[in-house]
């Protein structure tokens, strides 16, 4: 922990004296390194689970918050407002997840005289409202996804009749989704006309069990789609830029795997009239601090508003690296008042010409051989990679509990390069570099993408993982390779009496000189590595 | 059906769980050609195939935690080994006795479908009771006699459906392991 003096953080003075972190993981980690860099303490909260977590560790001081369901720990808007009092701080960071996307917490951060760092609660509330928001962008001539503007009436047989006449106009297929809605729930996709009933109605009662609201609308279904967003910021003067758009079309239950900026494939023009959508919506929507505009396009090149996310995205490190601009930072001085900084104004006006190409991966704790089932448990073994380009957020360390009670992102990891080609050969050489055992990871999705020729060659569409991704049978291969591996060991009594491997037993490939050093350990590693570096054996 | 002798060489691995995903139980008992496993460092290793072109896998070969071995059966090590970021638990035992086992299962298995069974005791004591006469029909899993060993009542239980044939043993004998208790036909 840092001691001492506060130090100067640049020309500027700190926004903040101190600031809460109201997350965990990976992305308080992120913001709290963004408070040290700004010359600012960062307060961490935690559970139970997270009692010494990396972000507790990492933290000038940290509170506890209760036990480790969410419920009773990371999403108690008193208890966190709370913490902040208590801590002396003047900010609160919500991160992504968790309270970032309640308006009623930014309304309580407020009311406790603290600045929230994020959009203010009335832009949370008109854009969480995803018709609200569609019809925000309707009113400033922002073409929304084609579907109907106000909830579906569902209370009597004739109002089923007249969505269905909506429906027909709309065209199948459409998706029923949730007003409130967010992550899937409440969502169904409906063929034919003769299951829009049905539909309506499970589709509400998900949308009320999830977020306490069942209304519904309609929209349709644009497939192939990408899926592209445009990183935004705001200030209080009513300044909203456009840093760039993501890619971020390689999804599976409508949660992302892959991002990437910049969307492969559009023009500069294309860029240009992009940023400007997305830049009409959130001004409309007195949008400050940072969100994020959601698009579809079609195959036909055109761009569909989907919805605005009021927050911090997980993704926005591709963003960062394209336009070496740090978001964090900005959010930290915009949340203080201050103006969109020469730095903002700067990234912003290159937007529609980004430097290189980023990727991101999000590697999770769950099974792509059992459609990305939750896997969390302990990691025994965790080497994250390094060198040019590579960027890992994360919070985990070897030994440490991949809790079941929160998200399964574990590890952002992120590569930047000259162009995409180089990107994704830079990505795939990290992803060698990985390693993680103990528990099971979305590790070999991503090396199969790294290495497909139709990612390389930007097919992408929100439909990609089901059409390419064959789990059962990547698993199948690499349970072949790793009997063979664990039985040529047996085979040469490869292993010490504790089952470590010893490289130097006759059948094992590696060709040491003997003795050359005394230790154990040390002549092993340098006869692999011999045998490493001349790989074939005579 | 003859079995072949044990080859006292060789290793049999299966995958936890492998049988479901189509990846039935590997036989070594040569290093095949072409194929290596080059150690890198105690735990790291690459797999190499079908020669210079063939194919390379790094893996990471994890030792046996304490708890998997004393868990499994004596002479089988259960480790977990990690290829292209899957995680694959495998274990490993001496083929020569991966065979025996093998044997013996299928003898039970012959043994269930014909012919009178010996049931002897497989532990030493004394026969606390016998609920079965010669002539009684029994199903398997029916209790048939009660032996306390070392003050503990042990219930032994019939192999198989049939009829209870001779009873060899009445409550207060004294069994040594491997005695005939009763005959089931």
């Amino acid at each position: 922990m840092p001691a001492g003096a506060v130090p100067t953080a640049g020309p500027q003075a700190a926004p903040f004296r101190r600031v809460l972190v109201a997350n965990r993981g990976e992305i308080a980690v992120r913001i709290i390194r963004a408070c040290h860099e700004l010359g600012m303490e960062a307060v961490a909260v935690y559970s139970d689970a997270d009692a010494v977590a990396a972000h507790v560790r990492l933290a000038d001081r940290a509170v506890r918050l209760g036990p480790a369901a969410p419920a009773e720990s990371y999403l108690r808007i008193e208890a966190v407002v709370q913490a902040a009092l208590d801590s002396g701080a003047e900010a609160v960071h919500p991160g992504y997840g968790f309270l970032a996307e309640r308006a009623t917490f930014a309304r309580a951060v407020e009311a406790a005289g603290l600045a929230f760092v994020g959009p203010p609660a009335a832009a949370i509330d008109a854009l969480g409202d995803k018709l609200h928001a569609r019809r925000t962008a309707a009113n400033v001539g922002v073409e929304a996804v084609p579907g109907t503007l106000e909830p579906a009436p569902l209370e009597r047989a004739d109002q089923v009749a007249a969505i269905v006449a909506q429906a027909e106009t709309i065209g199948f297929p459409l998706l029923v989704k949730a007003v409130a809605g967010g992550g899937g729930r409440g969502m169904r996709r409906v063929a034919t006309v003769a299951e829009l009933p049905a539909a309506l109605a499970s589709g509400s009662r998900e949308a009320a069990s999830a977020f306490g609201d069942g209304s519904v609308y309609l929209e349709r279904e644009i497939s192939p789609a990408r899926h592209i967003e445009v990183q935004l910021l705001g200030d209080l003067d009513g300044r909203v830029v456009a840093l760039g758009e993501r890619d971020c079309s390689l999804q599976r239950r409508h949660q992302k795997l892959v991002e990437e900026a910049p969307a492969p494939g559009l023009t500069h023009d294309d860029r240009i009239r992009l940023h400007d959508l997305a830049v009409r919506v959130a001004a409309a929507a007195g949008l400050r601090n940072a969100a994020t505009a959601e698009f579809l396009r079609a195959p036909d090149g055109a761009f569909y508003f989907l919805e605005v996310n009021t927050r911090l995205q997980v993704e926005h490190g591709v963003t960062e690296l394209v336009t070496g601009f740090d978001i964090v930072r900005e959010q930290l001085l915009l949340a203080a008042g201050r103006p969109l900084s020469a730095a903002a104004l700067a990234a912003a006006a290159r937007a529609a010409d980004p430097a290189g190409h980023a990727i991101e991966i999000r590697i999770s704790a769950e099974d792509p051989a059992r459609d990305f089932a939750p896997a969390p448990g302990r990691v025994v073994r965790w080497a994250m990679p390094s060198g040019p380009g590579v960027r890992v957020d994360t919070a985990l360390e070897a030994g440490e509990r991949v809790p079941a009670e929160y998200d399964n992102l574990i590890a952002k990891l992120m590569v930047h390069a000259g162009d995409r080609d180089a990107a994704l050969d830079r990505l795939r050489r990290a992803l060698d570099e990985v390693e993680i055992a103990g528990i099971q990871t979305t590790l070999p999705f991503h090396r199969f993408v790294a290495r497909d020729a139709s990612f390389r060659a930007a097919a992408l569409s929100t439909g990609w993982v089901g059409e390419h991704w064959d789990g059962p049978a990547d698993r199948r291969r690499a349970m072949e390779r790793a009997q063979l591996a664990a039985g040529l060991a047996a085979l040469a009594g490869a292993t010490t009496a504790d089952g470590r491997l010893t490289a130097g037993r006759p059948s094992v490939a590696a060709r040491g000189r003997g003795s050359r050093d005394g230790s154990r350990d040390g002549r092993w590693r340098l006869a692999g590595l011999e045998a490493a570096q001349d790989r074939w054996p005579r | 059906m003859t079995e072949p002798s044990p080859d006292p060489r060789g290793v049999r691995v299966s995958v936890v769980d492998g049988t479901a995903a189509g990846v039935p139980p590997l036989i070594l008992r040569d290093r095949p050609p072409d194929t290596e496993l080059i150690a890198v460092d105690d735990v790291r290793a690459v797999v190499a195939t079908g020669g210079p072109a063939g194919a390379r896998d790094q893996v990471l070969l994890l030792p046996p935690s304490a708890a998997s071995t004393s868990s499994s059966a004596i002479g089988t090590v259960r480790r977990e080994v990690v290829v292209g970021g899957w995680r694959v638990e495998v274990e490993i035992e001496p083929a020569a006795r991966a065979a025996l086992r093998e044997r013996a299962r299928r003898g039970r298995e012959e043994i269930t479908h014909s012919g009178p069974t010996d049931v002897r005791a497989i532990i030493p004591g004394v026969v606390v009771s016998v609920s079965v006469v010669a002539g009684d029909a029994v199903t398997a899993g029916q209790q048939l006699l009660v032996v306390e060993a070392m003050k503990m009542q042990n219930e032994l239980r019939a192999p198989r459906d049939g009829t209870i044939e001779r009873v060899a043993v009445g409550a207060g004998t004294t069994i040594e392991v491997g005695d005939l208790l009763l005959v089931i036909s």
